[in-house]
């Protein structure tokens, strides 16, 4: 009898750390989008214009975060281009020829635009993109791992720093304490670069600023979709002192503007990737002070229009303040007494008087 | 006594099978109560793999194989190693950053790094054995305990010591001489089946002949059936846990090295996670057997292959296959339990047929 | 008070299991408001009589009336709905949750688990004199007040006919006084007591009536006023048994296994075993009588390198062994029959012949090196159950499948084979049956004359005297008394057994 409870015991174990490989997933197709499946944009378009294939990173639809900023670009462009297109999402633990298999199977399938979100489709993409020289790849946050160059990959890449260095100014001007805070969700390049132009940003402002800096994970993509320690990590910071804190943590993002709200009045959190404070719920809509926005739908839209007008972006595209490819929200109006402020930093930036760095 | 090993056979067979039957009528009823058409998802699931597939099939196969090996071995003495996947993350760094810094040539540097990785596995689940054995830590605790730690410090030595690129970061890459390539059973662009995946047929083999043939392995699975048996037998349990730990993780090494050698050539964002977590689900599922778990992760690994393709004419999201695979495991452990009891009252039957009660004369 | 209704009839209740026929024409009545005395030998069958009136277990045939009516007992669930409960020897207590939680488990529907629940207990309590807080958490009482509590568990469900296992193994003379305080108490207020026990002086302090069983079955009834133990201990061990009887002497003076001055302490400190010295020489069995629990496993384990003596010195042909491990005292010819056979002699799971190596790894025909030698050890099997006469279809028989008496048999059968040089025997026919036990006994006296040391451990006191050519009595972990088979009665040494005198 023993036996068997340690057993069900570890069965349960090895069911959670399955669902677990999941979990993030179903957070992309969460329960409520799959019903609404058929008002997918992909599940409607019958156009004639061109086969886009989208594969997400972990995480999916759903994600409030890059992966359905994404889609809102790909909404745009098949409207636009009466086009068709065809959806697939990572699954956390896949193998990377699982990522390979997906983009074939677009390529394969007719797609002549195919999109990978996430800098995790780079290898693939490379593998892949050599075999089907008639089909345009683009890798959002992408680079190309090799030396040899691919005539049809485009590597949609975002000056991140920029756009943190703008709400990191809004923060050190908003901050009474004198110190701020930043959560990153793991503590990876991409996400360094988010930290590096917050703090410039909040030294630029104010040269005597204190910045707390805290990563949820070290490496373990979890850091991503873990509210519980984005919440933690962020009371951690209020608690040190600062009033404003500034997230790069995707989906833990969440946990980041309740711990504000918990801290109260007074207390800020700036959103990433897209504009939170419209997806916020209403007691954190008063402590959302901006958003930085990276415009993975800009993107995404652009590089879809690029191939629709004969004229594909190949190579290194950086969207940066000038491009619109990152900005700043001011939805609430809390940075509206300030926004003069920011868009004269803005300006030095877009003009190279600033140089905004990209490493901590 | 024939009929008796053939009943055996076939009650062992009986338990995975109902396993199967259930969650595939699980999966069903999830899929229809969402308002999909189970016919579309299972005609796409059992359609014939294409040839890129096929070769993905084998080579997940042979990985996830080596990781139930590894996770069986703890099972097979009632320790439950939920390590595994920390232990192949230690050792995929470890003998990708041997194999990267390219301090040998050649195949001196794969057999090497293999051994490295070998180690390494085997000291990180040792950890936890040595915990259990002086301080009395639960092994289930010890060992998710160090896979968050794994994480972690690999995390940090690859950002610390790696190679950045773009946004990502990896070990250095390892020469093409050092790489194991493998064969193309079908066009180039299908893929290769990796020439390390012979380690999952030999960790298999060595299984088989360790727990059936050998003094070392009748000792683990005595000490499996009967901890106090086992002692009054004269294993030592202390040395057996800690050993077997090792064991396990040694093992637990060689899980991933097949990609690094044939296709990855770098710890960085090709490295697949989660084959230990479901090495264990695959340990379950077989009932710690070198061919159940055979069977076992091929159907994990055909499974995971085909719900790419459920992307394409169906509307069902290749999630559900985790249902699926959930399910089996869960119903498997039950079902076994099951079949257990049934075949344990079957053979007192038996007995009692063939034998004709002792105390009956005293009667 | 033959108008009132009986508490409990059974009538020629019989239960087999395969091989062995636990009961059968079992009689019992147990008039209401009394204490009713079951006793009996291990393994005469009362544990599977009271798994049945419990509906632990069906009965194969006979009828169960309660007050009166005929009922089936299918599982715990109808005997507790029949007002019957029973309070295991092993208690099913959480120690982490309170006296009330642990009274409301899987009775919540009966007063809640609030304030109603907590004036229920109080009112059992007060009413039986149990002294039981009800928010006190259960891993703060000793031995007694659990089964206090357990009792209390019962009445609480309802119960008006009461089991207790053997409810005094486990006491302290004190508390068994206040135990039976409280069971009379109990009998006051009209509740029926089945007390089972083997402890004769118990049984005719507290008892109304007794019932024998011997064999299975029930041999007789006696009034407590008037038997004495004498009659009880004969209708218990009955006439017909196997003498165990060893005839001449066969001792050497070759002394095989010593221990000097051999003590245990436990993890706080406690003695286990206190100055234990002993000598036992080739063709030599020496008997432990004691009651169960007062040292008799720790000294076997002691022997056989389980636990390592805290201080004292253990000799095996001469050789020091005080710090050898199990595998190498076992290698050094050491033949182990341990006191339980499913938890440390049997891989249950396991077929005949795997079983056939267990305790044996290192040894031919098992093993070559490191390599298991599978025909050779099922050769060596087929002849153990030839010779031992174990009854199985087969050797890829489980072990499971076989009956108890078979088991041993094996198990026998294995020990002895490779000519051991010192064989420990513990109960080495407990729970077997007639014709297995004397079997056994045989094996046991034609090893001794090839000059076989023996340890012999057993609770059956004919079976040691019989057996032994000396009987040490052990107690609270110190030997208390020798004394010389040829003269002893069982009766001497139950007294020494208990402490009552030491010689």
């Amino acid at each position: 009898m023993r036996r068997l409870t340690k057993l069900s015991a570890v069965a349960a174990v090895a069911a959670l750390a399955l669902a677990g490989c999941g979990s993030s997933d179903s957070g992309g197709s969460d329960g409520g989008n799959k019903p609404a499946a058929s008002k997918d944009v992909c599940k409607t378009a019958k156009g004639d214009g061109p086969k886009i294939g989208l594969a997400y990173d972990v995480g999916g639809r759903g994600d409030q975060s890059f992966n359905d900023s994404a889609y809102v670009g790909l909404k745009k462009a098949v409207e636009e281009f009466d086009a068709t297109c065809v959806e697939g999402e990572a699954a956390d633990g896949e193998a990377e020829s699982a990522r390979e298999d997906r983009l074939r199977n677009f390529a394969e399938n007719g797609a002549t635009t195919i999109i990978g979100v996430g800098f995790a489709y780079s290898d693939s993409v490379n593998k892949v993109a050599p075999d089907f020289p008639d089909v345009h790849f683009g890798v959002i946050d992408g680079f190309d791992p090799d030396k040899d160059v691919n005539k049809n990959v485009a590597y949609l890449g975002f000056a991140e720093e920029q756009g943190s260095f703008l709400v990191g100014v809004a923060a050190a001007e908003k901050s009474k304490s004198g110190t701020i805070g930043f959560v990153g969700g793991v503590h990876n390049d991409l996400i360094k670069k988010f930290e590096a132009g917050y703090t410039a940003g909040a030294k630029a402002a104010k040269p005597d600023i204190k910045v707390e800096v805290a990563y949820i994970q070290e490496s373990d993509l979890k850091g991503f979709g873990d509210p519980a320690g984005g919440k933690a990590a962020a009371t951690g910071e209020f608690d040190k002192g600062a009033d404003v804190v500034y997230h790069a943590a995707g989906g833990s993002g969440s946990g980041v503007f309740d711990a504000a709200v918990d801290a109260g009045d007074g207390k800020w959190a700036i959103g990433v990737d897209s504009d939170q404070y419209l997806t916020a719920t209403a007691a954190q809509k008063p402590h959302i002070l901006t958003s930085m926005l990276k415009r993975v739908d800009t993107a995404t839209y652009d590089f879809v229009k690029s191939v629709n007008d004969d004229k594909a972006l190949t190579s290194y595209q950086v969207y940066d303040l000038k491009a619109d490819g990152v900005g700043y929200a001011t939805s609430g109006g809390f940075v509206d007494d300030i926004a003069s402020d920011i868009d004269g930093y803005k300006a030095k930036i877009i003009s190279g008087e600033i140089k905004v760095p990209t490493t901590p | 006594m024939n009929s008796v090993r053939l009943r055996r056979v076939g009650m062992a067979l009986l338990a995975p099978a109902i396993a199967i039957v259930v969650s595939v009528l699980v999966t069903t009823i999830v899929i229809a109560a969402v308002g999909s058409s189970p016919g579309d998802f299972w005609s796409a699931m059992f359609s014939d793999p294409s040839p890129r597939l096929r070769v993905n099939i084998i080579n997940q196969t042979a990985m996830i194989y080596t990781a139930a090996v590894a996770a069986a071995i703890g099972f097979r003495m009632g320790l439950f190693n939920i390590g595994i996947e920390g232990q192949y993350l230690m050792a995929s760094f470890a003998a990708a950053s041997f194999a990267g810094a390219a301090y040998l040539g050649g195949f001196l540097n794969v057999a090497v790094s293999i051994i490295i990785a070998v180690a390494v596995g085997a000291a990180w689940a040792g950890i936890a054995g040595i915990l259990r054995t002086t301080r009395g830590v639960s092994e289930v605790i010890s060992t998710i305990m160090l896979n968050a730690i794994a994480v972690t410090l690999v995390g940090y030595l690859v950002d610390r010591h790696g190679v950045h690129e773009g946004n990502s970061v990896h070990t250095k890459t390892i020469k093409s001489g050092s790489m194991v390539k493998g064969f193309t059973p079908y066009e180039p662009r299908d893929g290769q089946v990796w020439a390390l995946s012979i380690l999952a047929v030999l960790v298999g083999v060595g299984f088989w002949v360790l727990l059936n043939k050998t003094r070392f392995g009748f000792d683990l699975r005595a000490s499996g059936q009967s901890q106090s048996a086992a002692l009054a037998s004269g294993v030592n349990p202390k040395r057996m846990i800690v050993i077997a730990m090792m064991l396990s993780g040694g093992v637990a090494g060689l899980v991933w090295l097949p990609a690094l050698f044939g296709d990855a050539g770098s710890y960085g964002t090709s490295y697949q996670s989660q084959l230990g977590f479901l090495g264990i689900a695959v340990a379950l599922l077989g009932r710690n057997r070198p061919l159940g778990m055979l069977f076992g992760a091929v159907l994990f690994a055909f499974l995971s292959a085909q719900s790419n393709t459920l992307t394409f004419g169906t509307d069902v999201s290749p999630s559900i296959v985790q249902i699926t695979q959930g399910v089996a495991v869960l119903a498997v452990v039950v079902a076994y339990e099951v079949v257990r009891r049934w075949r344990t009252r079957l053979e007192r039957r038996v007995v009692a047929d063939e034998v004709p009660a002792a105390t009956e004369a005293t009667a | 008070m033959p108008s009132e209704v009986d508490a409990v009839r059974l009538r020629g209740i019989g239960k087999r299991f395969p091989g062995v026929i636990a009961n059968h024409d079992v009689d019992v009545t147990i008039r209401s408001g009394t204490v009713h005395a079951l006793i009996g030998e291990n393994g005469a069958g009362k544990s599977t009589l009271m798994k049945i009136l419990y509906g632990v277990q069906k009965p194969d045939d006979g009828t169960i009336e309660i007050n009166g009516n005929e009922v089936v007992l299918k599982s715990p669930t109808d005997a507790i709905d029949n007002g019957v409960g029973m309070v295991f020897q092993h208690f099913m207590l959480a120690d982490n949750l309170t006296v009330l939680e642990n009274m409301v488990l899987g009775a919540e529907k009966l007063h809640g688990i609030g304030d109603n629940a907590r004036a229920e207990i109080r009112r059992i309590s007060d009413r039986f004199g149990f002294e039981l807080e009800p928010d006190v958490l259960v891993e703060r009482l000793g031995v007694a007040a659990r089964q206090r509590l357990e009792i209390a568990k019962v009445l609480y469900r309802g119960a008006k006919i009461i089991i207790l296992d053997e409810p005094t193994a486990v006491l302290v003379p004190q508390e068994v006084d206040a135990l039976f305080a409280n069971l009379r108490e109990l009998r006051s207020a009209g509740n029926s007591v089945l007390f089972i026990s083997h402890k004769l002086d118990e049984v005719l302090a507290i008892a109304d009536d007794i019932t024998v069983m011997r064999r299975g079955t029930t041999v007789g009834t006696a009034d407590p006023k008037t038997a004495t133990k004498h009659e009880l201990a004969e209708l218990m061990v009955g006439s017909e048994l196997p003498s165990p009887e060893t005839g001449e002497s066969t001792v050497t003076d070759v002394v095989e296994l010593e221990l000097h001055d051999v003590t245990l302490t436990d993890e706080f400190g406690r003695n286990l075993l206190s100055d234990i010295s002993l000598a036992i020489h080739r063709g030599e069995i020496l008997g432990i009588a004691g009651v169960e629990g007062n040292g008799q496993s720790e000294l076997v384990e002691a022997i056989m390198g389980m636990h390592i003596p805290t201080s004292g010195r253990i000799t095996l042909s001469g050789e020091d062994v005080t710090r050898w491990h199990t595998r190498k005292l076992r290698e050094a010819g050491i033949g182990y029959i341990p006191e339980d056979r499913h938890r440390h002699g049997l891989l249950l799971d396991s077929p005949l012949w795997e079983n056939r190596i267990l305790g044996h790894q290192t040894e031919a025909p098992n093993v070559k090196g490191p390599w298991i030698n599978r025909s050779g050890a099922r050769k060596d099997t087929t002849r153990i159950v030839e010779e031992y006469d174990v009854r199985a279809p087969g050797i890829d028989t489980l072990a499971r499948a076989l009956s108890g008496g078979n088991q041993q048999k094996l198990i026998v059968g294995r020990e002895m084979s490779g000519d051991p040089k010192l064989l420990i025997a513990s109960h080495p026919t407990r729970g077997v049956d007639v014709g297995a036990q004397a079997a056994i006994w045989g094996h046991i006296k034609r090893a001794r004359k090839a000059g076989l040391a023996v340890l012999l451990i057993s609770a059956d006191l004919d079976e040691l005297i019989g057996l032994s050519d000396t009987i040490q009595v052990i107690l609270r972990g110190r030997f208390v008394g020798t004394f010389e088979p040829s003269t002893v009665t069982p009766q001497d040494l139950g007294a020494a057994m208990t402490g009552g005198q030491t010689v």
